[in-house]
């Protein structure tokens, strides 16, 4: 039996769980009854969101001009934050179906997944999709394909995921153009683990991609990264639904089952071997999944401020540990601020995956978390010419002691409307970027490359861009490496008293205006208190700006008779409530919308 | 002992309540009034501009409901079974609106009639007890008041809310200012000795000259004056001047400015010999009362008090509202009234329909007794919550031995004394005499303290700090 396994890649919203779903359909491994929307999507948040998070990697039979196949198809996320998760899906593959909707043309991620898969040396089978919408121009498209992707704009195949239009030549395109796995190079069996989750019920579940040798059920396998071993219980594909197999072989994919208690315990990108006849070298490895963007998580309560380690931080330790056995790609360790008490400083691949983290932190954790602003992490020269890395500006040393600081900078591709571009290259100005190139895609549209601080995006760079844009801006981005510039770090004092937490790092020329800015926000996120409260933002003791929060005057109110008694009640009960997601600094109390204040550049 | 609810078309009535389980037999009743000449756009009691002469066949209710109040409110067995055969004292009458003043005389002295009829006003006619009545300024006449003193009507409170005509026009209402000074004459005519007078201030563009000319010549107006209600213009949700102001039509006061009227209007009425006793409401010292004809009534609250008899009890306060700010009892007569009693484990608070004609259906389908909503049955935590709500806003304050007392059985005892301690630290508390008051800064904060003093109460307050205490130390 043929095997191909494959990929669909494709900028967020351009169908591709719905294409998915309908190749399920077309090959009758789901009925139609069976069939929702966005089978492959699991987590409820994923579905809310409408984007995919978990790849997973799915089996199904068919047959092609009487020959039979099996098609083994990984879904890959879709969001730039897991870029380096449809990197690890792409290694187990040896073809890719790319997904450009007709009504939206190439977008920023069609480029940037297609280069990966391209450097994976795949195979492309460009779709052009939804060809059922009014507003479809596949003709087009399949242009904007050729000339920025160079593929012949002739092999697009125009499809419909939702009517099934286009799916019988997909499958058969699947089949005929994309090569088959390479045979065995080795006699020892070697499987590339390309994707773990965690399931309450059957622990640790593994995905793997056979390229030598086989594996059976009961094989004890070394992992040989991490040196250790695991009885093989169960191995099984997903059809979609779990069927247990008892080998897999060569070119397949499937999942593995071992008594492995938590995600911590296996590294994707590893290599299974068998531990009775190892092989002596592991496949060539994945990278370490990088934390781009840090923040710290604290207990949200204002009595907390008061320093011990209470029982909401047990409680949300219990929470972040219990999560990153489901999610081992975010980071967590203790800290502990003066000002804010005991809390965790957290490393996320990006901004969306920092707000899941936070939001199934809430919701499965039962904690409520007040949340500093994100940083990114930065490289400081010492003078003794050691590198130091941190991640949050208050670890930054005295200047006495460091040469420069160098902050990560990316590579960032914009695809815009042509008469946006004036607009586009402004904002990247003004956030420090350097203009790199610029690229035709069609008549009206063009793509921008830019080198800009990550910085200076990660907030909401994405936001500014699509508004400017009328939405239809888009944008990747990858890390390319860390520069030096004149960056200085900005004290936030209140009732002068620094608070670690609000300190950013900033370029010198924009310390000023940033300070005042962020104090001005401050103002009027911090409640009036019973006292005057004092901000100042300040670079190394010397105060760049100044504000003041007036004292609460009164807090009353005039009339309460005996019909009153209930709703006032509710409402003072409610004035209480209020002040929960707070944390206190000394007898200020901050709500989180200050602590995200920072972020806001004020342009 | 929940006797079987009463419900007529699906509908509960007050008359389910177990009126038995009352501590004590309840002694005042507050009637409410629901015709205006107009709406005022400020106002958020249920009142409406009456297009058809209901007001007879409104009173002819109200007169029914009265009827069956008498039954119920004398305690005991009888209570519930609606079955009493004494009529049943009352120490408290407030009749409030809407605008009473605006029933016609004739419909007055049936209601008045009535009233008497049914109850005992014995501690009323004594002049211990309290008879109010709201009044307009522009609908107050020699015969209305003739009528109100002969029924037995000992106080007036008359709306006057400014003296400024710009004012009023904003606050929508329409008399002549002189016609306070007018009112409250014919009133003192009549025998009404006690007579009391509405202020509204931190009206949209008044400045604080204004106000204090506002206040001037309120004291002006009647020497006789007893008592005064100077309320911040509030900003009630539903009502049109509130959507005006979210809608930006005009800016409400500075919260600076409304404190600084705030702290004139007690300077200037303690220079008057005035004495706040609650956050809004000052009374005149009796020494400072000319002949000091006037003899405070009786004690009627329920509330069990400890230690000194508070200040409030040698002013002509407001008997009736000061039932209110303890969280005593009170039967409730007429459409959106709401009634209280206190029972052992908390106290039943209702509230009838507050709409005239499902009202007025109700009461004559079931022979006087009004469809309730908002029915809140006893809860001690909630109550004691009721009780600091409304206490630190009186001068009186709140008696720390009976605070201590109910906070204990709900776990609460430690973490309650330890806000009180906190809001005292803030200086907005005094603890002295073991009594908790608000200091003079305090008076601005009252909703601060008790939502703090509130809090306290809430499960797991105390014992989910004591854990996190002892995981530091473990």
């Amino acid at each position: 039996m043929q095997i191909r396994n494959f990929s669909i890649i494709a900028h967020i919203d351009h169908g591709k769980s719905t294409l998915a779903d309908r190749l399920l359909q077309s090959t009758h491994a789901v009925t139609d009854r069976e069939a929702r929307e966005q089978l492959l999507d699991d987590m409820d948040l994923e579905r809310e969101r409408g984007i995919t998070i978990k790849a997973s990697a799915v089996t199904v039979r068919h047959v092609h001009n009487g020959e039979e196949f099996m098609l083994n198809f990984i879904d890959t996320p879709g969001h730039v934050d897991f870029s380096y998760e449809v990197s690890r899906a792409l290694t187990a593959c040896e073809g890719a179906v790319l997904v450009v909707d007709s009504t939206q043309g190439v977008e920023a991620q069609t480029v940037a997944n297609a280069y990966l898969a391209v450097e994976n040396n795949l195979e492309l089978i460009p779709v052009v999709n939804k060809i059922d919408l009014p507003a479809a121009n596949p003709d087009d498209v399949a242009m904007e394909i050729e000339q920025i992707l160079g593929l012949p704009a002739e092999d697009c195949i125009y499809a419909s995921a939702k009517t099934g239009q286009g799916i019988d030549k997909l499958l058969a395109a699947i089949c005929e153009k994309l090569p088959p796995p390479r045979d065995s190079i080795i006699s020892e069996t070697r499987a590339l683990v390309f994707d773990t989750e965690y399931n309450d019920y059957r622990g640790v579940v593994v995905y793997v991609r056979v390229f030598d040798g086989r594996l059976n059920i009961g094989d004890r396998i070394r992992m040989m990264g991490v040196g250790r071993t695991y009885v093989v219980t169960e191995l099984g594909k997903y059809t979609p639904k779990p069927t247990k197999v008892q080998t897999l072989g060569a070119g397949e994919t499937g999942y593995l089952i071992a008594a492995i208690k938590a995600l911590a315990d296996v590294r994707v990108g590893d290599t299974i071997t068998l531990d009775i006849e190892p092989a002596s070298e592991p496949l060539p490895g994945y990278e370490e999944p990088k934390q781009m963007v840090f923040c710290d998580f604290y207990p949200s309560s204002s009595a907390a401020g008061s320093g011990g380690k209470g029982a909401d931080f047990e409680q949300l330790r219990e929470a972040v540990e219990k999560l990153n056995l489901n999610d081992a790609s975010f980071t967590f360790q203790t800290v502990h601020s003066e000002a804010l008490g005991f809390g965790f400083r957290c490393g996320f691949l990006g901004l969306l995956h920092m707000d899941i983290v936070q939001e199934r932190l809430e919701r499965e954790g039962g904690v409520e978390i007040v949340q500093t602003a994100p940083t990114v992490n930065y490289q400081i020269l010492m003078t003794t010419g050691e590198i130091r890395e941190i991640t949050n500006p208050a670890d930054l040393p005295d200047p006495n002691y460091y040469e420069e600081i160098r902050e990560p900078i990316v590579k960032m591709e914009i695809i815009v409307p042509k008469e946006c571009i004036g607009d586009v290259m402004s904002l990247c100005g003004a956030r420090r970027g350097v203009y790199k190139s610029q690229q035709y895609i069609s008549e009206t549209r063009q793509m921008l490359i830019y080198e800009l601080p990550l910085a200076e995006i990660i907030y909401d760079f994405h936001d500014k861009l699509k508004s400017m844009t009328r939405g239809y801006g888009t944008m990747d981005y990858e890390l390319s490496g860390y520069h030096k510039d004149r960056l200085v770090k900005v004290d936030i004092l209140i009732n002068g008293a620094p608070v670690e937490a609000l300190s950013i790092i900033v370029h010198r020329d924009s310390a000023e205006q940033r300070g005042r800015a962020l104090l001005v926000r401050l103002r009027k996120e911090i409640d009036r208190h019973q006292f005057e409260i004092a901000l100042q933002a300040a670079i190394g003791g010397k105060v760049i700006a100044r504000e003041t929060i007036k004292s609460m005057r009164k807090n009353v109110t005039a009339k309460c008779y005996g019909g009153d008694v209930t709703r006032k009640r509710k409402l003072l009960e409610k004035q209480k409530e209020g002040k929960k997601r707070m944390k206190s600094v000394g007898n200020v109390e901050i709500p989180q919308e200050a602590f995200m204040a920072v972020l806001d550049q004020g342009d | 002992m929940q006797t079987t609810p009463i419900s007529v078309d699906g509908q509960q009535k007050w008359a389910s309540l177990p009126l038995s389980t009352a501590r004590t037999p309840v002694r005042s009743l507050y009637v409410h009034i629901p015709f205006c000449f107009h709406k005022c756009h400020y106002c958020d009691f249920y009142s409406f501009v009456d297009s058809r002469d209901r007001q007879g066949v409104f009173v002819d209710r109200l007169i029914e409901e009265f009827s069956a109040l008498a039954r119920h409110a004398g305690g005991g067995a009888a209570a519930d079974a609606g079955e009493a055969d004494a009529a049943p004292a009352l120490d408290t009458i407030f009749v409030g609106g809407g605008t009473p003043s605006l029933l016609r005389p004739d419909l007055w002295a049936r209601l008045l009639g009535a009233l008497r009829e049914r109850f005992d006003l014995s501690t009323i006619d004594a002049g211990r007890g309290e008879f109010t009545v709201e009044c307009n300024p522009e609908t107050v006449t020699a015969e209305l008041m003739a009528t109100l003193a002969a029924g037995g009507v000992d106080r007036v409170s008359v709306g006057a809310q400014s003296f400024d005509q710009r004012h009023l026009v904003t606050l929508e209402r329409h008399h002549d200012p002189e016609n306070v000074a007018r009112a409250l004459a014919l009133a003192n005519d009549a025998g009404i000795r006690r007579r009391s007078l509405d202020l509204i201030y931190a009206i949209p563009g008044q400045t604080l000259k204004e106000w204090a000319s506002d206040l001037d010549r309120a004291l002006e107006a009647d020497d006789g004056l007893e008592h005064m209600s100077c309320y911040a213009l509030t900003y009630e949700p539903n009502t049109p001047m509130t959507k005006r102001m979210r809608r930006g039509d005009f800016e409400p006061a500075d919260e600076g400015l409304e404190s600084d009227m705030y702290e004139h209007t007690v300077r200037r009425l303690r220079e008057a010999g005035f004495e706040r006793y609650e956050v809004s409401n000052f009374a005149k010292k009796r020494e400072a009362m000319g002949n000091g004809q006037w003899a405070m009534g009786g004690e009627s609250s329920d509330v069990t008090t400890h230690g000194p008899l508070p200040t409030a009890h040698r002013l002509p306060v407001s008997l009736h509202n000061l039932v209110y700010w303890r969280c005593g009892q009170w039967l409730a007569a007429g459409p959106s009234a709401s009634g209280h009693i206190v029972t052992e484990g908390g106290g039943h608070r209702w509230k009838n329909v507050p709409h005239l004609t499902e009202w007025m259906q109700g009461v004559a389908a079931s022979g006087g007794y009004s469809p309730i909503i908002d029915h809140e049955p006893p809860d001690a935590r909630r109550a004691l919550a009721e009780r600091l709500m409304m206490g630190v806003r009186i001068a009186e304050g709140l008696c720390e031995r009976e605070m201590q007392e109910r906070a204990e059985p709900l776990g609460a005892a430690e973490a309650l004394q330890r806000a009180a301690a906190g809001q005292a630290e803030l200086g907005r508390l005094s603890l002295a005499d073991a009594r908790w008051r608000l200091t003079d800064a305090g008076w601005l904060f009252a909703d601060g303290v008790a939502s703090e003093l509130m809090a306290a109460l809430a499960p797991g307050e105390s014992t989910g700090r004591v854990a996190g205490d002892s995981s530091v130390r473990g």
